[in-house]
């Protein structure tokens, strides 16, 4: 059978693809319709970016300004770089408009439960409960004259791991916007995601939540515009290499990590607030999310709970909002 | 590699000779003491407490001063000549005219035309001819050799490759009047030095890796530090030219040992630094949902794409530092391995393929890049080389 012309796209698409490690993981930009010479440009100062956020932002980074807090601040008031004080403020907003749920001090509680994970035990209810006097956004003290920060505890540290993503990809959106981008995909190991405009052959990017059992299927569809994805999770493995990691997520309410193999996938306009709120609902107990989120504008989520059955894990989407 | 059984009967037992026990031949008789299936037969060299040296540690191996005496001996198989450069040619030649398998160690001939003289001897022949590349053999490299065989790194756009030492590169001398004998790589009359002595491992590399031989180099070479009456270069830099627009940049100095050595083999998609083992991506790999995405949107199709997913972890923090090449430990350099093939070689009757073509590539590579510095023009590949 002969095909018309009009069956055909009237033209290849022109498809720029770069990744780079940054952060920890992975990070990819697929941008359309943008020739290759200034996509190139675009990649570079896109990467750029990306190490002066990480060298702001890392503690694994022995020179940032997060981990001279670390090291400092429950001795001294620390005066940090005004970059970083703006992201403690943000999270600091963050902790009380999800009411304890988001903290960017759960570091000495997750560290308890990867040691013991790593060993193959549980840790007792007194070092749960020792490492528990070491976190807690309430004992990280902003003073907003010297704007200078203060641990409450010996022992307490910062950990942007569940900020700095959807931190970076919004800024990374808002400069590829002023750059005249109108269309772009952005992904930082899949688990945060940024989209500007549409898919050029749809109505919007969709995009699929895999089943972690199962990778190919999809459990469930966003269609995304301009807007951003982040999903959290506990995982049995480590997607990538296939080997047992720790994959949990600690309760800063109760100190223990949620139970089974769950996740919570949330879209939103802001890309920080994706980042937040999949964390942050994924700890908060079903009847208490819907408040949290009448705080926010645009979001919808879904949690995806896996059950075990007959030796196979199957995926149900438990509870969803804003859909 | 091929895996011949051994057996204990002495008829099964490679028996050879070796021609110079100064450093290099005392590690061939470390590592054919250990090779099964190997009797180490006779041991040549006309510096008589080298000799003794050598027969103390061998035991029941006959000594000769004279080489040539060796080759006569009744029922060796074949030799290991690790003599000074000026004689590789001869002693090749010689124990070819005897009937002998032989493994040359590095630079394959003093002169082009001698390297030329040795191929042609050995056209034709079924005798076993193995040289002293050892890397060849090693692991680490043959795994970068198929990573880029597989297009890992693309195209290969630029090698560079060096070899650093910091120290006078000088044997301790009894009497002033062996200097030239036990120094010889530091006199034109016997070697050429750091391009002979050092170069000719990562031109052979080059040479294998780029599948030809480069088309002409040119080069500046000094002596500006070690100025203790030697005649060859302390210092070299080389560029060679290959037909297709690549370029192995080369240089080594015994001034400065910060880099090391390495070669570098450089393509649009990565690098391999085969010495460290290492290979780095330019860019990494997308997720397979990435892949997905691109190809669809390239193609035309509008179709969900499975990509969201919890990462907690950080996943392949590994790739940003490079990954191994072979994982496991590697202790060999491709020496010992090299030597149990050529006594494999000899007991099956199979030479390995292509070894007296990497001899003269290598050999042929590194004294244009001498006669480069020397003369101080560009030297183009001998035409009408046979190799």
């Amino acid at each position: 059978m002969e095909e018309s012309i009009s069956d055909r796209p009237s033209s290849r698409t022109q498809v720029f693809h770069r990744s780079c490690f940054a952060m920890n993981t992975r990070f990819s930009m697929v941008l359309v319709d943008i020739d290759s010479e200034t996509a190139e440009a675009m990649a570079t100062g896109v990467e750029r970016d990306l190490r002066a956020l990480e060298r702001l932002m890392s503690r694994f980074d022995l020179e940032s300004p997060v981990s001279d807090l670390n090291r400092r601040a429950s001795e001294n008031a620390v005066h940090p770089p005004d970059g970083l004080w703006e992201i403690l403020s943000l999270c600091r907003d963050y902790w009380q408009r999800t009411r304890g749920a988001f903290d960017i001090t759960l570091w000495p509680l997750n560290q308890l439960w990867r040691e013991h994970f790593d060993r193959g035990e549980e840790p007792t209810e007194e070092a749960i409960e020792r490492a528990r006097q070491r976190v807690g956004l309430e004992r990280l003290h902003l003073d907003e004259t010297d704007r200078t920060v203060r641990f409450e505890s010996e022992g307490m540290s910062i950990d942007l791991g569940g900020f700095g993503k959807g931190f970076a990809l919004e800024r990374v959106a808002a400069s590829l916007r002023t750059q005249g981008v109108e269309r772009a995909f952005l992904s930082f190991g899949e688990s945060s995601i940024t989209v500007l405009g549409s898919h050029p052959h749809g109505p919007a990017w969709p995009v699929g939540i895999s089943d972690m059992f199962d990778p190919q299927e999809n459990v469930r569809i966003f269609q995304m515009r301009n807007e951003s994805l982040s999903t959290s999770g506990t995982t049995p493995y480590n997607g990538m290499g296939g080997e047992r990691v720790f994959g949990q997520i600690v309760n800063p309410r109760n100190g223990r990590p949620i139970e089974g193999y769950r996740t919570m996938s949330v879209a939103s306009p802001s890309g920080m607030e994706a980042e937040v709120l999949s964390t942050a609902l994924l700890v908060t107990p079903e009847r208490d999310r819907a408040a949290i989120l009448s705080g926010f504008s645009n979001v919808s989520a879904v949690e995806i709970v896996y059950h075990s059955s007959a030796g196979e894990y199957v995926p149900r989407s438990e509870w969803q909002y804003g859909f | 590699m091929r895996a011949a059984p051994v057996g204990e009967s002495p008829s099964d037992r490679v028996r050879l000779g070796l021609i110079g026990v100064g450093t290099r031949g005392n590690l061939h008789i470390a590592h054919l003491l250990r090779t099964p299936g190997v009797e180490i037969a006779a041991l040549c060299d006309d510096y008589e407490p080298h000799l003794q040296a050598g027969l103390a540690r061998v035991k029941g191996a006959k000594g000769f001063a004279d080489y040539r005496q060796m080759l006569d001996m009744p029922g060796l198989d074949g030799v290991l000549i690790a003599a000074p450069l000026y004689l590789h040619a001869r002693m090749c030649l010689d124990a070819f005219s005897a009937d002998k398998h032989v493994f040359c160690e590095k630079s394959l001939a003093y002169t082009i035309e001698e390297c030329q003289a040795v191929a042609d001897a050995h056209r034709g022949s079924k005798k076993v001819f193995q040289i002293g590349h050892q890397r060849m053999f090693s692991p680490v490299f043959l795994r970068a050799f198929e990573l880029v065989r597989n297009g890992e790194i693309g195209q290969i756009t630029q090698i560079r490759a060096f070899w650093h030492r910091n120290g006078n590169w000088r044997n301790p001398v009894p009497d002033p009047s062996l200097e030239h004998r036990l120094n010889w790589r530091l006199y034109r009359a016997y070697s050429c030095g750091l391009m002979t002595e050092l170069a000719s491992h990562h031109m052979q590399v080059a040479n294998w890796f780029l599948g030809t031989h480069p088309a002409s180099c040119v080069g500046y070479g000094s002596i500006n530090y070690w100025k203790d009456g030697r005649e060859l270069y302390d210092n070299v830099n080389v560029v060679y030219r290959y037909a297709n627009g690549t370029h192995v940049i080369y240089d080594s100095l015994i001034s400065n040992v910060f880099y090391g050595l390495e070669i570098q083999i450089m393509g649009p998609k990565g690098t391999i630094e085969a010495e460290t083992g290492r290979v780095y991506a330019e860019h990494p790999k997308p997720a397979p949902g990435i892949v997905q995405l691109i190809n669809g949107l390239e193609n035309g199709f509008f179709e969900t794409v499975p990509i969201g997913g919890p990462s907690w972890v950080p996943d392949l923090k590994k790739d940003t530092k490079g990954s191994l090449l072979v994982n496991e430990k590697i202790t060999d350099d491709g020496t010992a391995i090299s030597l149990a093939a050529y006594a494999n070689a000899i007991r099956s009757g199979q030479p390995i393929p292509g070894m007296m073509e990497q001899a003269c590539r290598a050999g042929v590579c590194v004294l244009m890049g001498q006669a480069a510095m020397e003369q101080q023009k560009e030297i183009a590949w001998p035409e009408g080389f046979r190799e």
